[in-house]
């Protein structure tokens, strides 16, 4: 279900839904306004909003739909935070490297999401605001443990400086890519080799055979 | 001449109604007297209503019959022979049902001594729903028309059609089952046409989205009475219960919800507006694709007003919480219907990855929210929130101080309360300035009079001189006014002689 709309097969487009998730304040929206429009602290408004952004990419000549999907980071939304990571491909963690408590939330985050969706998320946890390094509050090495202990990876960025930015989302993008290509490599051996004919029966894939009446609605 | 050769024709007994009541009797009433006709003329209306009703049943019966015969012969299930009986079943119960409903009907044609205004009733109660089926279909012939339009340039337009339309039409026997099942249905459908359109038919994922619209759109506007809240779920329910919880909930202020949008600027109480109408709006539309658009404009809406308060790109930290405000506001109608029949029919690749499906997302999120609502998430402790849901305290009433006293529409009721005063103190000024008004009136009278009597006086005293060129050149004065005029001279000369010059040493 997670690689669902992302088609897959070579010459078709991937499309990819992402969350960006982290308290208030650490930059979320910063990080992503500079990836998506290359803006910091505009004072010309040009965009109307910066909680959902898209962005186009070719790597290694196959395109790539981002979806990236902002969400609110106050504490009293933390409970519909299920409703907004369902069905994506990866979530873009983001703490604040002057914040140890937000780095703390990034943790329960991680937690949350290991357990609703397993392995199927690509995660990254990201340590924003680099350019305040003088009041660091945590730690880089403890940080990037952490991060290598849950299976994430781990970046700095600064969305000020515009740095980290590009490699972070180019990074996600490839493992998404990998992951939906194994999984694609695993329903062709399950189901059928000549993989070219039924390849999108993955998304209602929850009710395994279930439903012969649709089967029997399309044919007749 | 010709009057008078009708009038021979015609025998008074032809004028009056046919029925013998001793009313007149009209041509256009068919001979009857207009309270017969009416009579006459429902008692035949519903008879064609039962016939309707029986050939409607007859018809049915024959194409389940059908259906069942063809859905066996494809495939010998097992399980589908219960599930037929069970139909069948159904199909009985609901035609008791229509009996029920036409004895319903009848006795209430029979009793004779009925007021006009219950025969009014009846009489247009079957108008109204036959003008909605009517109504219905023709919105649904219209899609047809549309969708058959749209696939004529097509090569394999034939064939999607035929597809559709079958599968529309064995959709509308499945309505027994359970609304997850009938949306698993259609989203199987969905995914077997769009991987279909693309292998077989070699469309770019462009082509193949707009072709998937168009069919989402044909058959979901043919569908949408069957499978919008269907009778097998609660939804009816849940949509009550989300309803009379916001309607408790309308004593939350944009402060509680840290609305980051300033609603005393004119554009954003405007956009606040908009947003609002956007999302009542989603209920009168009958494809989840045009349901979404919805949801999108309103979302812009919020955006707009909260670029406007805040002076910069909104982020989902703004977005949300105004979008809650938004929905609290609003009050949408069969608000849980709504998402769940999106959530349901709509083509799944919107909802999962599109701009569309993120504002859905969110729309469900601020559901969510106001649904587990409590005192926390409001930063107010726990009595404070249960007087206030009991409705024995509201927030407005300890900080309103006097004049400026708001209720629960809150900024609104504020400039409402400001212009008020305005207003009052303009009446003031107004009576002051009448006042001032009058006085001057007043005084002006007094002065026209203390001039006059000035005037008079002084026309008094030197009347002589002012009326002697006056009374010569009238020239019929009486002896009288000479001798006044001899008597003024005499008291001129009483007056102290002119000053003369005088001259001072030194």
């Amino acid at each position: 279900m997670a690689a669902g709309g992302a088609g897959g097969n070579s010459g078709r487009t991937y499309s990819f839904k992402v969350v960006l998730l982290g308290e208030g304040c650490v930059g979320k929206t910063s990080l992503v306004l500079r990836y998506c429009e290359n803006k910091f602290n505009d004072k010309h408004i040009t965009t109307l909003q910066a909680s959902f952004l898209t962005k186009k990419l070719n790597i290694t000549g196959k395109r790539v739909n981002l979806a990236i999907w902002d969400t609110a980071g106050q504490e009293r939304f933390h409970a519909l935070g299920p409703i907004y990571y369902r069905d994506s491909n990866g979530a873009v963690l983001v703490y604040d490297i002057t914040d140890e408590d937000s780095f703390q939330k990034v943790k329960n985050w991680v937690k949350e999401l290991r357990k609703m969706l397993g392995n199927e998320i690509c995660l990254c946890i990201v340590g924003n605001k680099i350019d305040l390094d003088k009041d660091r509050h945590v730690s880089v090495e403890e940080a990037e443990s952490y991060a290598e202990s849950v299976g994430a990876r781990h970046y700095h960025t600064s969305a000020k400086l515009n740095k980290g930015i590009e490699e972070l989302f180019l990074d996600l993008c490839k493992r998404m890519m990998e992951n939906a290509q194994a999984e694609e490599r695993l329903k062709g051996n399950g189901a059928s080799q000549s993989a070219s004919s039924r390849r999108g029966v993955q998304i209602v894939d929850d009710e395994p055979q279930a439903t012969p009446a649709g089967g029997c609605c399309s044919s007749g | 001449m010709m009057s008078q050769r009708r009038g021979i024709h015609l025998d008074q007994s032809e004028l009056l109604c046919k029925k013998g009541c001793g009313f007149y009797g009209n041509n256009a009433w068919h001979g009857f007297c207009s309270k017969c006709w009416r009579e006459e003329n429902q008692r035949e209306k519903q008879k064609q209503i039962q016939e309707d009703w029986a050939l409607a049943e007859r018809l049915q019966r024959e194409e389940e019959e059908a259906y069942a015969s063809r859905n066996q012969k494809a495939q010998s299930q097992p399980t589908i022979t219960p599930f037929n009986k069970f139909e069948e079943r159904k199909t009985k119960e609901k035609s008791s049902k229509v009996h029920t409903v036409t004895k319903f009907f009848i006795p209430s044609t029979k009793t004779p001594p009925r007021k006009d205004a219950a025969s009014l009733d009846t009489q247009s109660s079957p108008s109204p729903s036959s003008s909605a089926s009517r109504h219905s279909s023709v919105d649904s012939d219209h899609a047809t028309r549309e969708f058959i339009d749209f696939l004529k340039p097509l090569k394999s337009g034939r064939e999607i059609f035929k597809q559709c339309r079958a599968f529309t039409e064995t959709m509308v026997y499945k309505r027994d089952m359970a609304a997850d099942e009938l949306s698993e249905c259609v989203q199987d459908f969905y995914q077997n046409l769009s991987d279909r359109l693309q292998t077989q038919f070699k469309g770019s994922s462009d082509h193949v989205e707009s072709i998937m619209d168009e069919v989402e759109k044909y058959m979901m506007t043919r569908l949408y009475k069957e499978v919008f809240c269907p009778e097998t779920t609660d939804d009816e329910n849940k949509d009550l219960a989300i309803q009379k919880r916001i309607r408790d909930l309308h004593w939350v202020t944009i402060e509680m919800l840290c609305v980051p949008v300033d609603e005393e600027i004119p554009e954003v109480s405007d956009s606040v507006v908009k947003a609002i109408t956007d999302v009542i709006e989603m209920d009168s539309k009958r494809v989840p694709k045009d349901k979404l658009a919805c949801i999108t404009r309103c979302s812009k809406h919020i955006f707009n007003a909260i670029k406007v308060s805040k002076k910069e790109a909104a982020s989902a930290d703004d977005f949300l919480p105004t979008l809650i405000y938004i929905v609290l506001k609003a009050n949408p109608p069969r608000l849980h219907s709504n998402i769940q029949y999106i959530t349901r029919f709509c083509n799944p690749s919107r909802l999962m990855t599109g701009e569309d499906g993120y504002y859905f997302t969110n729309l469900c999120c601020a559901v969510a929210f106001i649904e587990k609502l409590d005192g926390q998430s409001l930063n107010l402790s726990t009595e404070e929130f249960d007087l206030y849901m009991s409705g024995k305290a509201s927030p407005h009433w300890p900080q309103t101080s006097g004049a400026s006293s708001s209720s629960p529409g809150g900024t609104a009721f504020n400039q409402v309360h400001k212009r008020l005063d305005l207003l009052t103190g303009l009446g003031e000024r107004q009576e002051r300035v009448i006042e001032k008004a009058r006085q001057l009136e007043s005084d002006l009278i007094d002065w026209t009079d203390e001039v006059e009597q000035k005037v008079q006086s002084v026309l008094e005293s030197f009347s002589p001189e002012a009326q002697n060129p006056a009374a010569t050149a009238a020239s019929g004065t009486t002896s009288a006014a000479s001798s006044a005029i001899d008597s003024d001279n005499v008291e001129n000369e009483l007056l102290p002689p002119p000053l003369q010059p005088q001259v001072f040493a030194g």
